[in-house]
């Protein structure tokens, strides 16, 4: 890039900004995907840009160009600040922007091993291991991947932040779809497996042992008896909380969903302002918290795109809803002191908006076995299938890849078909225990915003258990 | 020509700079220019306005027969040379592949649309007088409004070293606007190829008039009702049958509801499916990302399984000729993408529709819906911003948003009146990104199978 950052904040408080900043993003992904014993693809990808975001007369403008020539960022100048001028003149209330001390410095993701340094070779060797071990007698579709991201990111603001990151994310994916004649498909996957890290995330997570356990699920899935539509007790393990967590908490406690700015697309919420405090969200078993610190997390960073520095804000407190996610837009929109920090944007061409960090449901204090143990007659569901919400987070529905019978307090065998819809508060005031077990999940693709922006997020999440569940059968 | 294009000259020459010194035999190049400026509206005033331009690349080089992929987002030749020399060298890593097709060859494309230039040239003042047209007329009926006004423009260019070379604008105008009052919510939207053919004034109206009939929500009791689906929720119904069913590769490994039923009655005798991005009343580009021509492919024909879309892999795969449906790998699911329906419709107006129900529920649209069950097409979603009920052949009562569960099949088995066709995006893909553009109808269902609903 031949203009530096300064020039272009600098060049558009010239123009009449009354606040601007300059993000200039440099992303890199790689990849390598196995299907069936083969290699389905290897690619590596990446892209590099800059956008510019102003405030004229309390409204914003922003525009975004991958052409870095010096006439290419001038241009950008002229056209942010020409959307502003359109969007102040329906202007109603002026954007107030939380206030928010310069930021300098530079936040780097801890590396053991570059994952983009691992030899081809050895990245192919592993997904055939791991594919191998997914291959059952009906076994129809194997796919095993893996994949690196590099994000570096620049941002000056007209307020005296310049701060510089470097973001490094490691992701694998395993799946196996069992097909027999006359038993419904059975699908076992896993596309939730990141963490910003490098490769030594690969070599901790036992990708092999994984699929194999995949493999068996499928099979026995084929064969599983159709599982009963009732209430009951149900234990749902870790990366079906973190799914649960993240659409049914993450969502409606993003602040600008409350100020109807997603209402068109991505939907509002049922947790308003006047409830914090007072909205029984859950039981008084259940407390979530945003967290941008969090070691590994897909939500973690040194800075949001505000240029707020990561923190930690805690949205429901033993079953009460007591905060939002915020940007420093929707903080003083609220009333806020301070931002929040969940202002992201996927990339350089994105204007940022709030978005998840890393939303946890608190570990408990309770040991899986001894919540399995004290279950008579119910169900342990693990991993998400399919999931579907309404606009306001409210009513939703999941159903389940693998659900195991639990009786007197022991895992015994698959049924299958099983699904529930529930309200939310219904939901996680069934909540009667949360286990210690807490572990961290990653997604690549959070989706939100016009034009769709797709975000790393993380979710911590431990076993738990909900009573009386009103199950349905999805034949 | 519009100023605002990169052009075929200047798209073009790089492209065929960067394959004259190519660093092996097969290469091909695709590259996607999108400029798009989207407006967006919240509590009647604008809070986004953003203008992204920029280019993605997709660069693919074959090694005896292996494939290498790099993406990049620099259109100047030497960074497509180095795009395809990292290509070359990723496929020297990897052993060959025996489903690849090889690269397309040069056939005659369908001549371009015609690119209107006033889409080209709108600027953000002129989105912002229409979304004043809507929040203006919200006022007046004492309601707030929220939406997105977004111009679209397009370049697509492909060029292979077996000498294919095609390019080909478009431009894409949309606006939409949901009315909200403190107790309920109505939505409207316009989808063109111009500008020009937007309407704010009529938007707003149809928007205001569902606002204005959704107070006072009932919950609609769980079970089998009639129904009255609107182009909208017609769309989202369509966008689940084509990314479960409707490409050669979920046929191939029995995912499809086609798969094995090629040939078969698959659901009801008055549903037609076509994807025709060539139709002129929608949206597509001629050719596909691997150079390919778009065919139309009839899909489903009364209620006969006709046959997938396919690229060029899953033709070789199953002995068939590609229909030019190869989509961007780094957003759809590879093996053929099904993005321009076109569902035969009929001449019912929207009051006959309404008229033939004797008691059952309006539905507008649909909202975050998703597919418990990919081989059957059973889909679960909640309806949202106008919903009600329908009691002898008139809407008598708003409902709270509604959960619907069903199988796409037996859905379109119980069709029984047909309105006009209409240009129209589910809710997942007017996202700003696209996915699946239909022309399709309002449609007077048999019977839809309700399981839910949200508060009221």
């Amino acid at each position: 890039m031949t203009a530096s950052l300064a020039d272009l904040v600098d060049a558009a408080r010239r123009r009449g900004a009354q606040y601007a900043d300059a993000r200039w993003v440099e992303r890199e992904q790689a990849s390598v995907t196995v299907k069936d014993g083969e290699i389905e693809g290897v690619e590596r990808s990446g892209d590099r840009g800059i956008g510019l975001r102003v405030l004229v007369r309390g409204a914003w403008g922003f525009a975004a160009t991958d052409r870095t020539s010096e006439a290419g960022v001038a241009a950008l100048a002229d056209e942010a600040i020409r959307r502003a001028a359109a969007s102040a003149g329906t202007r109603r209330m002026a954007v107030r922007l939380a206030p928010q001390a310069p930021q300098r410095g530079a936040y780097r993701t801890p590396v053991a091993r570059d994952p983009f340094a691992v030899p081809l070779a050895e990245q192919v060797d592993l997904l055939r291991a791991t594919d191998a071990a997914l291959r059952g007698p009906n076994a129809r579709t194997r796919r095993a991947g893996v994949s690196a991201f590099r994000t570096r990111k620049h941002l000056v603001t007209s307020e005296g932040t310049d701060v510089e990151q470097e973001l490094v994310d490691t992701a694998t994916s395993i799946s196996v779809l069992a097909v027999k004649a006359g038993a419904k498909p059975a699908q076992r996957s896993d596309m939730r497996n990141a963490r910003q890290a490098g490769w030594e995330f690969v070599e901790e997570d036992d990708l092999p042992g994984r699929a194999a356990l995949y493999r068996d699920d499928a099979e026995a899935i084929l064969d599983a008896p159709l599982a009963t539509a009732r209430p009951t007790t149900v234990i749902l393990d870790q990366p079906f909380l973190a799914l649960l967590v993240h659409e049914s908490c993450g969502h409606p406690t993003e602040s600008d969903r409350v100020l109807d700015h997603e209402v068109a697309f991505a939907g509002t919420s049922f947790m308003w302002p006047d409830d914090r405090g007072r909205l029984r969200y859950g039981s008084e078993h259940v407390s979530m918290t945003a967290d941008a610190t969090v070691p590994g997390g897909m939500g973690t960073f040194g800075w949001d795109d505000d240029g707020v520095p990561a923190t930690r804000t805690t949205l429901v407190d033993r079953g009460t809803f007591v905060g939002y996610l915020t940007s420093r837009e929707t903080a003083g929109a609220l009333g806020l002191p301070a931002s929040g920090g969940s202002a992201r944007a996927e990339g350089w061409q994105h204007f940022p908006i709030v978005r998840m960090v890393n939303v946890s449901l608190d570990p408990g204090t309770r040991r899986f076995d001894d919540l399995l143990r004290e279950i008579d007659d119910g169900l342990l569901l693990c991993s998400p299938a399919s999931y579907s919400l309404d606009e306001k987070r409210q009513n939703f529905h999941f159903s389940a890849q693998v659900a195991r019978v639990i009786r007197n307090g022991e895992v015994e065998g698959h049924v299958r078909g099983v699904a529930f819809q529930s309200l939310t508060p219904d939901f996680w005031g069934r909540c009667d225990g949360v286990a210690d077990d807490w572990a961290l999940h990653g997604f690549l693709s959070c989706a939100k915003g016009e034009p769709l922006q797709l975000m790393r997020v993380g979710h911590g999440a431990a076993h738990a258990r909900f009573r009386d569940l009103p199950l349905e059968v999805v034949p | 020509m519009s100023g605002v294009l990169i052009g075929q000259d200047a798209m073009l020459q790089p492209l065929h700079e960067a394959l004259r010194d190519a660093p092996v035999d097969d290469c091909e190049i695709w590259v996607h220019r999108r400029r798009s400026a989207i407006t967006r509206y919240a509590r009647s005033q604008i809070h986004q306005n953003a203008l992204a331009d920029e280019v993605h690349v997709h660069a693919r080089a074959v090694v005896r027969g292996a494939l290498g992929v790099v993406t990049t987002n620099g259109l100047e030749a030497d960074a497509l040379h180095r795009a395809l020399a990292g290509a070359a060298e990723l496929a020297g890593h990897v052993p060959a592949n025996a489903d690849w097709p090889g690269l397309a060859d040069p056939e005659h494309i369908s001549a371009p649309r015609s690119f209107d230039d006033a889409t080209g040239r709108a600027d953000p003042a002129e989105q912002a007088r229409a979304i004043g047209a809507i929040t203006a007329a919200a006022d007046r009926a004492g309601f707030r409004s929220a939406g997105t006004h977004q111009i679209e423009v397009t370049e697509d260019a492909v060029a292979n070293t077996r000498g294919v070379a095609l390019y080909a604008p478009a431009a894409m105008a949309y606006l939409r606007a949901l009315v909200q009052s403190d107790v309920g919510s109505g939505y409207a939207e316009d989808l063109a190829a111009r500008v020009g053919a937007l309407d704010a004034a009529d938007v707003a109206e149809r928007a205001i008039a569902k606002c204005e009939l959704d107070r006072g929500r009932r919950a609609l009791p769980p079970g089998d009702h009639e129904a009255v689906f609107e182009e909208l929720a017609v769309a989202e119904i369509l966008r689940v049958v084509s990314l479960t069913g409707l490409g050669a590769q979920s046929v191939r490994e029995g995912r499809s509801f086609m798969a094995g039923r090629i040939g078969e009655q698959v659901t009801g005798p008055r549903f037609t499916l076509h994807d025709d991005a060539l139709d002129p009343r929608t949206l597509g580009v001629a050719f596909d990302v691997e150079g390919t021509p778009k065919r139309r492919v009839t899909l489903v024909e009364r209620g006969v399984a006709r046959g997938p879309v396919y690229d060029r892999t899953t033709a070789k795969q199953l002995g068939m000729r590609s229909t030019g449906h190869a989509a961007d790998p780094s957003r759809y699911a590879r093996g053929g993408h099904a993005g321009t329906l076109t569902m035969l419709g009929g001449d019912a107006t929207r009051e006959e529709l309404i008229a033939s129900v004797r008691r059952g529920v309006l539905i507008t649209r649909f909202h975050y819906t998703n597919i418990p069950d990919p081989r059957r097409a059973v889909m679960t979603g909640t309806s949202r911003d106008g919903t009600f009920l329908i009691e002898d052949g008139r809407i008598t009562a708003a409902l709270a948003n509604v959960r619907f569960t069903m199988s796409a099949l037996d859905l379109f088995a119980g069709i029984e009146l047909l309105g006009r066709q209409r240009l129209a995006r589910d809710w997942w893909s007017s996202n700003g990104m696209g996915s699946v553009v239909c022309l399709c109808p309002s449609v007077k269902f048999a019977r839809v199978t309700i399981t839910g609903s949200s508060p009221t």
